[in-house]
């Protein structure tokens, strides 16, 4: 059976090794990027299942990602897990059209949300 | 962050996300720590007291934004039943005073009241209240909030009540005088900015409302006073 691959586009470093301990325990492969331009280069070499997604990313930002990812039929299908700060500026029917299935709130998120919300999200 | 979402955003606003992403590591970090069984009780205390920490700031940061914010936001007035909104801050907020030794209750009521205001700008106005009165209150004392109709029923004041060293008069009339305009250190307090009352004051303005302050023989009360809702008059 193939192990779920998720992508985790995170530019704190340090944040997406926590995010890819919690993963980890759970058997998810993780492959981390640290923005959006490198992101679409991650996701043709990996086959994704699930891309967590910071919004903001050094250069540009995860919307033009959102977009790049809908413009091609394969990859518009993946779904997305936001997981920001900025919560308060987001809603969740606003990024549906864009692949994002949940938004998680960095600030106030467990752990093993993280794991939880893939899940969620899996097909 | 250095991304076109920043562009034109007050200075602080950029400040307060810059300080959330920190914020939001150490937490998670604690967090994870938290679950290993092999630490003994006093490291597993200080890691709860780390997260817990992180919690407080973060929300502070998020108030800020939230009030620089307010004259742009479209956020809306609703009638909203303070007993409902009341009980879910104390859930949250127990393990918080729970770590430090404090109790914090909502006093029961008989009736339900309803009054108009924001479900979000409301609920941060109480917690900043609630975390103020944690620094104040004595240990193995309890914070209670209390909800009751002034003025007729027009008004209702939603209060954090703390039993801590009496406020001297002085004290007193200078956090009356600075509560709606200025961050002033509350209650003689080296740990405190105000800025947390500050930023209620803001809220509360938003909603057409005012906070103020009681002061009591063994304590104090920091109160927001918001329109009641005329709903319940109406079925």
């Amino acid at each position: 059976m193939k192990t779920t691959s998720i992508l985790i586009i995170e530019d704190d470093s340090w944040l997406a090794e926590q995010f890819v301990r919690v993963l980890s325990k759970f058997g998810y492969k993780t492959v981390v990027t640290s923005s959006a331009a490198t992101a679409i280069n991650a996701v043709d070499d990996n086959h994704i299942d699930v891309i967590i997604l910071d919004i903001l990313l050094k250069g540009s930002t995860a919307f033009s990602l959102l977009h790049e990812l809908q413009s091609y039929e394969d990859t518009g299908v993946i779904p997305v897990v936001l997981c920001t700060n900025l919560v308060q500026e987001l809603t969740i029917e606003n990024l549906r059209p864009y692949g994002v299935k949940q938004i998680l709130d960095k600030s106030k998120m467990v752990p093993d949300d993280l794991a939880t919300a893939v899940q969620d999200v899996l097909p | 962050m250095d991304g076109p979402l920043t562009d034109g955003l007050p200075s602080i606003i950029i400040a307060a996300n810059e300080l959330k992403s920190p914020l939001t590591l150490i937490r998670q970090l604690s967090l994870t720590l938290e679950g290993v069984d092999s630490l003994v009780d006093d490291q597993k205390r200080m890691l709860h007291q780390i997260s817990l920490t992180s919690e407080r700031a973060l929300r502070l940061a998020s108030d800020l934004t939230r009030s620089v914010r307010l004259t742009d936001a479209l956020f809306t007035l609703e009638p909203i039943n303070p007993q409902q909104l009341c009980e879910d801050i104390v859930q949250e907020l127990t393990p918080l005073f729970t770590a430090h030794g404090r109790g914090f209750r909502l006093m029961p009521r008989k009736h339900s009241l309803l009054l108009v205001a924001n479900r979000d700008l409301l609920r941060r106005i109480i917690m900043n209240f609630s975390d103020n009165a944690l620094n104040y209150v004595d240990r193995d004392t309890a914070v209670e909030i209390q909800i009751k109709a002034i003025n007729a029923g027009k008004t209702i004041r939603l209060g954090v009540r703390d039993f801590g060293p009496v406020l001297s008069c002085g004290v007193f009339e200078n956090i009356q005088n600075n509560l709606p305009k200025a961050t002033t250190t509350v209650h003689d307090r080296p740990q405190s900015s105000g800025l947390g009352i500050y930023i209620a004051s803001q809220f509360a303005d938003a909603m057409n409302g005012r906070i103020g302050v009681t002061r009591h023989r063994d304590g104090s009360t920091f109160y927001v006073d918001l329109q009641a809702s005329q709903q319940l008059t109406l079925i």
